[in-house]
């Protein structure tokens, strides 16, 4: 132990933010790598996407213009290759007549080689036009400027690549991040050796961001994850309303309930774009380790934070859950066996006070209690790996994967009621809600 | 929420096209055009500088006419030499909308006129191709959300108290051009026939947001969405659902009942135009409670809290789950307050 006999002085702790809305638009080449990469970039910056246009827009001149001048972007982000020259060098003309009298001008930043920048850079006139070589260093720039020059402030997405990082080198396992906050939802794949994967949807939240959920997911969408029957415009009443609360966590039932659905979906979604940029989604469902933190992890029962968690994300493999809330520290709170079979089957559950098995059934979704935190093996019908029990035990989900839910109440309703009753995730007493 | 009677400023943006427009330092009128021009269709590039064997640089000094002017089909653009002269003309009626920097010319034929008017009286700020702000004094209550395009016409109650819903069969075509208070919470019902009398705007404590999305589309948000096509306008003061206005807010809309207002929709504010004195110069409305995530619903949290002469700060209580509650010094996050 180190004690010092200095004097004391205040520590000052740096201000966890989301930053300020950058206002992003993409252009990109026509190649589909091309589209990837400027949506990768955009969602591993946290930037708001404002527009997106390819090269190949089937939209007019005009339209184009029209639809930059409404998006009001901050910084345009633009890459291509040789063969889009040409169409990009438009796209720059179209932004010139769309955005030329904004106040203030927009920032063109361009991915693309040396001879293309002198190009395009006349073009991009009276905008600044920046060239970069790389990616990350675009990703750099963009993350400053949602700081507006505040180095007081770190981005909260930082902060969850490197809890991220940090729980993929403690467990020599790559690992998963998952954030769900009033405003945004982020998703942080990290590999031992520190290389990383990360999606920032922003706005896309609980809070703030939640109408927006419903508007990307369908309000049918959401409303399937609710354990009993509520119509829809009394549903839409309330994800409305959200958006002018105050950022406190849910007390009621109903709104941990409503918080929980819209996580859902806001995780799947995130989950989308992450495919559709490119990342390795399928690496992310199957990571050994998962945590999951910001409003996701504040719910008040553990199990509905895993709960949502399985849900949206719909792990592959065998995985320990983490939950980080804001306010407290990093507890396990179990692990998720996810099984896909076609007939009943067994799984051997191994752990140091000798081994058991469990009977899987097709659409099953059970927590076997299996002691507080404790180090557990499975194997058997095609699932084998090893973990830490946590809090809850261990959940055996064979719902099979994509899960599907009828789109009838009457057999849906139980089900889901099923699901959240497996890990408490409802009151005991439903009077009270 | 408040009303407040100071100096603000309204922001308007342009489409592309303009052609007219106020200049800084003209006084209007809310309601005024303020901008004009045409709606474009698909342009046309056409091939200027290098036509001609200019240098792009060199290419605006040739050029016959101005970027924004209307021409004709086979209307000279520009040209070069006399013995051997080289010429670029319009290929269709329309506007010459944009010089690239290669010296190359858009054209785009017009397909429709379009006006935008003003929402303030006052003096304008800012005139350019993007946005002309105007900045003047008026009565202001700032909304949650606003939908539609920008409205202008005389302030009418159209209902007997602040819980009161709006009833469609009070709508009829002697309410056009009017801007008329729906109390508690205006229906879908009520907005399309409303928009189908040609009633200028709505404005109501509540709106349901399910009859926003059946008049606004599925991709509507609650952040509003501001539009210049034809729609209904509806300004959301409070929240989503039913909520009965509080009396700091319903009775100067009663008081203020005849008078010119004016909804922008960019920043959620009714603007009234009129010298009256309704009470305070900051008038603050009682808390708003939303309750079990419902509708937001009045609920007065303190008894007496519209009146604050002593210029001491009221201590709000701590937000909670299920309240709302915007304060006096509420700053706005849209648009450009004073």
């Amino acid at each position: 132990m180190t004690v010092s006999t200095g004097p004391s002085a205040p520590v000052e702790q740096p201000r966890i933010a989301l930053g300020r809305s950058l206002r992003v638009a993409l252009l990109h080449g026509r190649e589909e790598t091309s589209r990837r990469l400027v949506a990768h970039l955009g969602l591993a910056s946290g930037v708001e996407i404002v527009a997106r246009v390819r090269a190949t827009d089937r939209r007019s001149f005009v339209e184009v213009a029209q639809a930059l001048r409404e998006a009001k972007p901050d910084v345009v982000v633009l890459q291509g290759g040789p063969k889009d020259e040409a169409a990009l060098a438009e796209l720059l003309e179209a932004l010139r007549l769309g955005c030329g009298a904004q106040r203030p001008m927009p920032r063109v930043f361009g991915l693309v080689d040396t001879p293309m920048a002198a190009v395009l850079r006349p073009h991009a006139s009276p905008f600044e036009f920046e060239r970069f070589a790389a990616a990350p260093e675009i990703v750099a720039i963009l993350r400053d400027l949602r700081r507006a020059g505040n180095s007081d402030i770190e981005l909260r997405d930082a902060l969850i690549e490197g809890a991220a990082r940090a729980l993929a080198t403690t467990n020599a396992t790559t690992a998963l991040a998952v954030d769900v906050t009033e405003r945004s939802t982020s998703l942080v794949f990290a590999r031992p050796d520190g290389q990383i994967q990360t999606a920032h949807l922003v706005p896309l939240g609980l809070g703030m961001g939640a109408d927006h959920v419903v508007v990307r997911a369908s309000l049918d969408n959401v409303r399937r994850w609710l354990p009993w029957p509520i119509d829809a415009p009394a549903l839409l009443e309330r994800v409305f309303n959200r958006t002018r609360q105050s950022e406190v966590p849910a007390t009621t039932e109903a709104a941990v309930l409503l918080e929980m659905a819209l996580a859902r979906e806001a995780i799947a979604h995130a989950l989308r774009d992450a495919a559709d940029a490119g990342l390795d989604v399928a690496a992310m469902r199957s990571a050994p380790s998962i945590l999951i933190t910001g409003r996701a992890a504040s719910f008040p029962k553990a199990g509905q934070s895993l709960l949502v968690l399985v849900d949206g994300l719909e792990p592959s493999a065998v995985s320990t859950v983490f939950r980080e809330p804001d306010e407290g520290r990093a507890e396990r709170i179990g692990m998720v066996v996810s099984v896909v079979t076609r007939k009943p089957a067994k799984i051997q559950v191994v752990q140091a006070s000798g081994r058991s098995e469990a009977r899987v059934v097709p659409g099953s979704f059970e927590l076997v209690t299996i002691g507080a935190d404790v180090e557990v093996a499975v194997d058997g019908a095609g699932v084998r790996g090893h973990g830490r029990s946590g809090e809850l035990g261990v959940l055996i989900d064979a719902r099979g994967r994509p899960l599907v839910l009828s789109e009838r109440d009457g057999e849906r309703i139980p089900a889901v009621a099923q699901w959240h009753a497996a890990l408490r995730a409802t009151a005991e007493d439903r009077s009270s809600t | 929420m408040t009303w407040r009677r100071e100096r603000w400023s309204a922001d308007h943006s342009l489409p592309i096209g303009v052609t007219t427009r106020a200049a800084v330092g003209d006084h209007v009128r809310a309601g005024d055009v303020i901008a004009g021009g045409a709606t474009l269709a698909g342009a046309l590039r056409v091939p200027g500088a290098r036509h001609l064997g200019l240098a792009p640089t060199d290419f605006d000094r040739e050029l016959r006419v101005r970027v924004g002017s209307d021409v004709v089909a086979g209307a000279l653009l520009a040209r070069v030499g006399r013995r051997f002269p080289r010429s670029v003309t319009a290929p269709i009626d329309g506007r010459l909308l944009h010089v690239t920097v290669d010296g190359d010319l858009y054209i785009a034929p017009i397909v429709d006129r379009w006006t935008v008017r003003a929402t303030l009286d006052g003096v304008v700020a800012r005139s350019d191709d993007a946005i002309v702000e105007v900045e003047g004094e008026a009565w202001c209550l700032q909304g949650a959300a606003a939908f539609g395009p920008d409205a202008i016409g005389e302030l009418m109650l159209g209902v007997n108290g602040p819980d009161a819903d709006l009833a469609a069969t009070r709508i009829d075509v002697r309410l056009g051009g009017r801007i008329i208070v729906g109390g508690a919470q205006i229906s879908a019902e009520v907005i399309t026939r409303a928009h189908a009398c040609g009633v200028a705007g709505l404005v109501a404590g509540g709106v349901p947001p399910a009859g926003l999305r059946v008049v606004y589309g599925d991709t509507v948000t609650a952040a509003g969405s501001p539009s210049r096509d034809d729609r209904p306008t509806v300004l959301c003061l409070m929240g989503f659902g039913s909520a009965a206005l509080p009396p700091a807010v319903f009775e100067p809309l009663a008081a203020l009942g005849g008078a010119r207002a004016a909804i922008h929709t960019a920043s959620a504010r009714l603007f009234v135009f009129s010298s009256a004195d309704i009470g305070r110069a900051e008038t603050t409305s009682p808390h708003v409670v939303l309750t079990r995530e419902g509708p937001a619903a009045y609920a007065p949290a303190r008894p007496q809290v519209d009146v604050d002469e002593g210029g001491g700060e009221h201590e709000e209580p701590a937000p909670s789950d299920e309240e709302l509650s915007p304060t006096a010094g509420d700053p706005s996050s849209r648009g450009v307050g004073p």
